[in-house]
């Protein structure tokens, strides 16, 4: 905070209300000319009381001589002076910290609007203790806000990889029915190849567990629908239906204009009143595992092809639909998939049921997570 | 045509604005309900004189009512659409004339919501009115299964349902007891599969809205400033579920910067006798435990696990917990997140004075709010349950828009067990004054002696930071220095406050 500061980074209002001189002063256009005390001339102020041992020892004259601006008077000086001692350091600590420290934009304007609304309400000779106490204790709860900003986003990232140990789990135990995992993650992650880049995109920011896991669990929620709706329903409408379940992460904050998943360094910090949109620091999801990654790409396709590949299996294999475990490379996609279409056949209800469904929908749910 | 004044002279009682649309509605019904009157040969002198009606609908609850029902879909209502009611006076139905526009329709729906809304109070008085008549009640709720269907329909229609249907079991005598069997007679699932929907609906919840993370947040954070300077802490948990909450608890707690580094961490919860359903027994903890095992040693949290279990009624015995010197306790009581089990309120009031014997640290709570229990007896209630639930259906629903399906995995496994529970609580209650019933858990605390500790402002910070990821129409309001609310608009929905007992020092 030594270095000299420029006039010119005087803001509008106080140069349409004030005239500017040479030597960087800044007097009211009243008919009696007023010092306005600028940020500026006050960090130099407070540098030069600084230099000379602080508040107490330094006197106007001193503080002149330092200060050596052209057209500052004693007189300006020593009421200057009075207030600063009433007021103390807290004015330059904010300064301090703030402009340097904050990251953010808004904390920056915000801070500088307030040092504004400050330094004129030191001119006008009242509040000016008010007003840095003010100033101080917007200050701490800025700083107490991002700190709460942070935590809260480690807290949600913490919550789903809690929330996907378990997922991870039923779907465990929901592939191991079927067939051995190992052929059931090189199945999927000979499919799941193109989808890496929606993975991308719908990337954790906010490590919400995932509703492409949700989709491993299509078995069942194909299942589900057909309960909820009429079984006429075209087997592959719902499967688009069900495609959408792995995009809907996005949907919580597209209906309010609001895109979370856009993480700047730019902490959007806003008073209290209104929440920020936007979470802090946009860590890469720790707990993400690449494991997880694969598990969660059946889900993601929604490509045609796949579709067209699912239909082909359940074309020309309807034996498939037993789950059987004769079946081979596609088995489990098929497995799982395979009850969409159902309804075109005879849709006896026990055999609406899929096999596999029933017994794997979480056939070992006793067993830990974590194995 | 007394149902129909009545609903007129409801309408008169409401805002000028909403009367026209309530006309609307009485030429409708007009032309709906009296067919089935006549088939089924109702006693006419059973319908409710008006002035029960004016007592029993309370008008500022109604109008809130009506106001959260025209928010739905988050569409700005067009109250006077002139040529529609041009339309709808000229043919009975409005469904056919086919040029109406977009609005209209949205118009149409909210006239529906409206009638489904009157038709649903008709059903509650019928049952347990002044003259109150099952057969009227029967009429009125085959009438409205005609209209709506759990898993079609708009949000208020799909809400109606499952209004109906509890409505239904409770006209049978068999309120409550099997909510599972509720919707559409499905062949009853396995309870494996009922688990992986459970699952699937949670986790849905959970994206879908603030709900879980705010009661588990608001409380973690209260725990966590109660307990930032102790090397070991001991949380007994009411009902646990699947562990969910301490998950980011631990996470706090090992990057923790002051104090002492990661306490050691004891978690006790408590579990129920084998009767309960699946996910309650004594196994589901025990899995909960050991997922909760492996996620402290993945994060380095040292910890423990413990059960302790309730007496069969459900009472809890101090005395069953394992208490270590030096850990500092916390009581941990989360009731009424919308996934979570009902919990009587005598099994939850012995618990809570049991702990309290136990001078904890701090008691966290968390439960649903309810409108205050006015003289509105039972239909007074059944509304308030009706606004409280279409406001969670309304907050669900501008979270994901487009997929009603998707809400209707939710309300199927979650809400609409919930509002049968909720019906049949108040019906058995209906005939005291509210007094055993009424009082929430944290009046309860209050009246037991405990003192608030207040909200801090960096927990309140959390809580709107939280919303501010969510849709538009969350709020977060702070009722009293330990006490903040998650409401959606203007509806209260759930509470989380913190207390302690009055003759700990450690809070001045």
């Amino acid at each position: 905070m030594f270095q000299h500061k420029k006039p010119s980074t005087m803001n509008s209002h106080d140069r349409s209300m004030c005239v500017q001189g040479d030597s960087g002063l800044v007097l009211t256009t009243d008919p009696k000319p007023r010092l306005r005390w600028t940020v500026e001339l006050h960090e130099r102020f407070v540098d030069a009381v600084n230099q000379l041992g602080g508040p107490d020892k330094a006197t106007p004259k001193t503080i002149m001589r330092v200060m050596g601006v052209k057209g500052l008077t004693l007189y300006h000086l020593k009421s200057h002076l009075q207030k600063f001692r009433l007021g103390k350091q807290p004015h330059k600590e904010f300064n301090d910290h703030s402009i340097k420290d904050a990251s953010s934009l808004e904390l920056q304007r915000n801070t500088a609007s307030s040092s504004n609304i400050m330094a004129r309400s030191m001119n006008d000779n009242s509040h000016m203790v008010d007003a840095i106490r003010m100033q101080m204790e917007v200050q701490r709860r800025l700083h107490e806000q991002l700190e709460v900003q942070r935590h809260l986003q480690l807290r949600i990232e913490a919550q789903g990889k809690y929330m996907q140990s378990i997922l991870e789990k039923a779907c465990q135990t929901l592939a191991g029915e079927s067939m051995a995992s190992g052929s059931y993650k090189a199945n999927i992650g000979s499919q799941g190849l193109p989808d890496m880049g929606v993975m991308k995109d719908f990337g954790s920011p906010l490590n919400f567990p995932s509703f492409q896991d949700l989709n491993i669990f299509g078995g069942d929620q194909l299942d589900l629908q057909h309960n909820m709706e009429r079984p006429q329903l075209d087997g592959f409408m719902q499967n688009n239906d069900n495609i959408c379940l792995g995009k809907k992460r996005t949907s919580p904050y597209s209906g309010s204009g609001k895109s979370p998943l856009i993480w700047s360094d730019d902490l959007r910090l806003q008073d209290l009143g209104t929440a920020p949109s936007c979470l802090g620091p946009q860590d890469h999801d720790p707990f993400k595992s690449a494991d997880q990654i694969q598990l969660s790409r059946p889900s993601m396709d929604r490509s045609g092809a796949d579709i067209d590949s699912i239909s082909d299996i359940y074309e020309t294999k309807p034996a498939l639909q037993g789950g059987g475990d004769s079946m081979g490379e596609k088995k489990f996609e098929a497995s799982v998939k395979l009850e969409k279409p159902s309804p075109r056949r005879a849709p006896l209800p026990t055999e609406r049921m899929n096999p596999m469904i029933n017994a794997g929908a979480m056939p070992q749910g006793r067993n830990s997570p974590f194995g | 045509m007394s149902l129909v004044s009545s609903a007129i002279a409801m309408a008169m009682a409401m805002e000028d604005t909403l009367e026209f649309d309530c006309s609307v509605y009485s030429n409708n019904t007009t032309t709906t309900t009296s067919p089935n009157e006549h088939d089924y040969g109702c006693n006419r002198r059973n319908w409710p004189p008006i002035d029960n009606w004016e007592a029993l609908a309370g008008h500022d609850e109604f109008k809130d009512l009506i106001e959260s029902m025209m928010d739905d879909e988050g569409l700005n209502f067009n109250l006077f659409p002139s040529e529609v009611d041009v339309v709808e006076g000229g043919s009975s139905n409005s469904e056919s004339a086919n040029m109406m526009a977009v609005d209209d329709e949205t118009n149409n729906d909210d006239c529906k919501g409206l009638r489904l809304v009157h038709l649903l109070i008709a059903a509650a008085e019928a049952l347990t009115g002044v003259s109150k008549s099952r057969d009227l009640a029967r009429v009125i709720l085959f009438r409205l299964k005609e209209l709506v269907s759990p898993t079609d329909g708009t949000n208020m229609e799909r809400l109606a349902a499952y209004f109906t249907e509890a409505l239904q079991c409770l006209l049978e005598g068999t309120g409550g007891v099997h909510p599972k069997n509720l919707i559409g007679n499905r062949p009853q699932r396995d309870e494996q599969h009922h688990q992986a929907e459970v699952l699937a609906a949670f986790q849905l919840l959970q994206e879908m809205s603030p709900y879980v993370k705010f009661g588990h947040f608001t409380a973690n954070q209260a725990i966590l400033e109660a307990v930032s300077h102790d090397r070991r802490v001991h949380i007994v948990d009411y009902d646990i579920m699947e562990g969910i909450q301490w998950a980011s608890l631990m996470q706090a707690l090992v990057s923790r910067k002051d104090g002492p580094p990661a306490p050691h961490l004891r978690i006790t919860a408590i579990s129920r006798g084998g009767s309960g359903s699946g996910r309650q027994s004594i196994g589901t903890v025990q899995k909960t435990g050991r997922r909760l095992i492996s996620f402290a040693a993945s994060i380095g949290q040292p910890f423990s696990f413990h059960q302790c279990r309730l007496d069969s009624d459900e009472t809890f015995r101090p005395s069953a917990l394992k208490l270590v010197r030096g850990e500092a306790l916390v009581i941990n009581c989360m009731l009424h997140l919308p996934h979570f089990n009902h919990r009587s309120p005598d099994s939850v009031a012995s618990f809570l004075s049991g702990a309290k014997t136990l001078t904890p640290r701090i008691v966290t709570m968390v439960e649903e709010e309810v409108g205050p229990i006015g003289e509105g007896g039972f239909v007074g209630r059944f509304l308030d349950t009706l606004h409280h639930y279409s406001a969670l259906y309304d907050s669900l629903e501008a979270g994901f828009p487009m997929h009603s399906r998707t809400r209707a995995l939710v309300e199927r496994v979650f809400l609409g067990p919930r509002i049968s529970g909720s019906l049949a609580r108040i019906y058995r209650a209906r005939g005291d004054d509210g007094s055993n019933s009424g009082g929430s858990s944290g009046e309860w605390l209050a009246t037991s002696g405990l003192r608030a500790v207040p909200i801090s402002f960096a927990n309140h910070c959390q809580a709107k930071l939280l919303l501010g990821l969510f849709n538009d129409g969350y709020r977060v309001e702070e009722l009293a220095n330990n006490k903040i609310t998650l409401g959606w608009k203007s509806r209260r929905l759930l509470s989380a406050s913190v207390w302690t007992p009055s003759d700990s020092d450690l809070y001045i």
